[in-house]
């Protein structure tokens, strides 16, 4: 078997994989993925079906309540909107620059929106480029906005739903909201003020330090 | 799954402790098998003698970076997650010249003297208390270079971006560069009486 | 080189080819980015020692200097318990393993026939004085900025890279004498 590649050392055989490997690599194409994704999208529609892409209101202001930092809260309206009222510890994010936004890829993600139309198409970018753990706040800020800030108790109501009202008053007062015991069923919908944003101290000084991983040498 | 494994969450800290020392043990281990455990071995690199140092040091390197490359080309690792060492130039470049200089007067680098340390070599392990002062006097005097050390920064860039080339053809480029010296090496050795060291009997 | 005999090869085996060592480390390293994301390194370990020392033995000056209190500014944890450490703990074991296994493990001094082992010795310790200071300012060493760096082309890796090697050439002349 005359093999012309055999006869050589196994230096010059090393030489000349690598100088292979070099020459394709000339025309093998950019390393880096930029923007460009890859959709399964029967995995992405079996998600959404067993609708365990999204977080409740009650579950998201239990976890701000527990002090939990291994989420990043993303609200996704704008600047303005933004500074009226936010859910404490949420970053500001416009969709056009959530490619772009440092994000880790082992740790929850939690999209809001005013309602829920900008969450969901996030929802989507995020989960396309890779990220497992994207979930959307069910209902988005009107949802929060109504059972926590403003919980109302309703006419007739159940023993059970009158002890879950209670529990929703605390919940409500820590965000600085004003629970609704108001029994006419009116709609005081638009003359409520949203609070301020004096947080709870607690909010965010121990997350910064936690995350500074180092990696040099 | 993806890689960078740990980016994706696969294994957490403590795990990656024991990775480390297991990437570590082998890192050590190939480091001596080729000899850079020799504080003799590492120093005849810069007076021609044996250029072990440079076949090995480009050979790992060619090696790294076409794997990196290819698996990123085919998608199966993420390389924007993968660290790159933020450039400060000028402060790099005066400490490479300090390190050059350290590596002939000591014959070791930090790596290379603890596989020497731990195959027995005093001159390696007293070369590590040398680094571990070095590091104390950097460290003591660090409000007055700190200015100097956070000089011209230039983010995280590479060569790619620097020069404004495709990743692809940089690679091609090494890889020609690495056997052209690999190839002057060998002529240079010869020439020069193939005093390659060894280990003392 | 092969002996083909059946006597007891006596004395520390020969070194590997320098390829294969090469290509044993570069698949190290690349284990490393694919797993960790992150390449190797060795005198960071160093740098978490001394900071660690440092704050032992005067706690608040260490936290007052920038350059130790960055790594011990995660107050969770010892600094001891970083990723280089552990890596460079398995460096001594890798190295002693293949140091054993190849018959290499013996008390001595690696030195010329014209210096003396002290003078070799004096010498280490300068060497690595020198190295520690410059392995601060580049941050990093051989092991993580040339090779590390070097595998995916970072800009001052190859710069620091080229001036290792420039610095190294420069000066061996005055110091032949060691090694010679």
């Amino acid at each position: 078997m005359n093999n012309p590649f055999s006869k050589l050392s196994m230096n010059k055989k090393l030489a000349l994989v690598a100088f292979t490997l070099g020459l394709v690599a000339v025309f093998a194409g950019n390393p880096y993925r930029g923007n460009s994704v890859t959709l399964d999208t029967k995995e992405l529609a079996l998600i959404v079906d067993k609708t365990v892409d999204h977080v409740s209101p009650e579950e998201l202001a239990d976890w701000i309540i527990q002090g939990k930092a291994d989420f990043k809260l993303l609200d996704l309206r704008t600047e303005k909107e933004f500074n009226e009222y936010h859910i404490p510890n949420a970053d500001l994010v416009p969709l056009a620059e959530l490619s772009e936004y440092p994000l880790l890829r082992n740790e929850k993600i939690i999209l809001y929106s005013e309602g829920g139309i900008h969450s969901a198409q996030a929802w989507l970018l995020l989960r396309a480029k890779g990220y497992k753990a994207v979930y959307m706040l069910f209902g988005g800020l009107e949802e929060w906005t109504d059972k926590i800030l403003f919980p109302k108790l309703p006419q007739n109501a159940t023993p059970e739903q009158a002890a879950s009202f209670e529990k929703m008053k605390e919940v409500s007062k820590y965000f600085g909201g004003s629970p609704q015991t108001d029994t006419s069923g009116q709609e005081v919908a638009s003359t409520k003020p949203m609070p301020k944003l004096e947080m709870p101290a607690q909010a965010k000084p121990d997350a910064a330090p936690k995350k500074k991983k180092k990696e040099g040498c | 799954m993806n890689a960078p494994f740990y980016k994706y969450g696969l294994f957490g800290d403590d795990i990656s402790l024991v990775v480390a020392f297991v990437i570590g043990i082998g890192f050590g281990f190939f480091l001596e098998r080729g000899g850079f455990g020799n504080g003799r071995k590492l120093a005849a690199q810069f007076y021609f003698n044996d250029l072990t140092v440079f076949k090995v040091m480009f050979t790992a390197i060619i090696t790294a970076m076409i794997g990196i490359y290819y698996l990123s080309v085919i998608g199966w690792m993420d390389l924007s997650l993968v660290y790159l060492n933020p450039t400060y130039i000028v402060p790099q470049t005066i400490g490479g010249l300090l390190l050059g200089f350290g590596f002939v007067i000591g014959g070791y680098c930090p790596g290379t003297s603890c596989v020497s340390a731990a195959t027995g070599k005093i001159d390696g392990m007293v070369y590590l208390l040398g680094i571990v002062a070095g590091i104390f006097i950097f460290g003591e005097i660090f409000p007055f270079v700190s200015n100097f050390y956070n000089s011209t920064p230039m983010g995280q860039i590479t060569l790619s971006q620097l020069f404004d080339i495709p990743y692809g053809i940089l690679v091609f480029a090494v890889v020609l560069m690495a056997i052209g010296g690999f190839a002057a090496a060998q002529w240079a050795e010869k020439k020069l009486g193939n005093k390659i060291v060894g280990p003392e009997l | 080189m092969s002996s083909t005999s059946s006597e007891i090869q006596h004395g520390p085996k020969p070194y590997w080819n320098p390829y294969l060592s090469g290509i044993g480390l570069g698949l190290v390293l690349l284990l490393s980015y694919i797993i960790m994301g992150r390449g190797l390194g060795a005198s960071g370990a160093f740098s978490s020692l001394v900071a660690t020392g440092v704050s032992t033995i005067a706690p608040e000056h260490a936290k007052a200097n920038e350059f130790y209190n960055e790594y011990l500014a995660d107050t969770t944890k010892s600094p001891l318990k970083d990723w280089l450490v552990f890596e460079v703990l398995g460096v001594f074991v890798g190295g002693f393993i293949s140091g054993a296994l190849a018959g290499r493990i013996k008390k001595t001094v690696e030195k010329g026939p014209r210096i003396s082992v002290s003078g070799r010795l004096v010498y280490a310790f300068i060497g690595g004085t020198i190295m520690g200071f410059g392995a601060k300012l580049a941050r990093g060493c051989t092991s993580g900025q040339a090779l590390t760096g070097g595998a995916v082309l970072n800009v001052g890796s190859w710069a620091f890279m080229l001036a290792v090697f420039g610095g190294a050439y420069m000066i061996a002349y005055f110091f032949r004498r060691q090694w010679k």
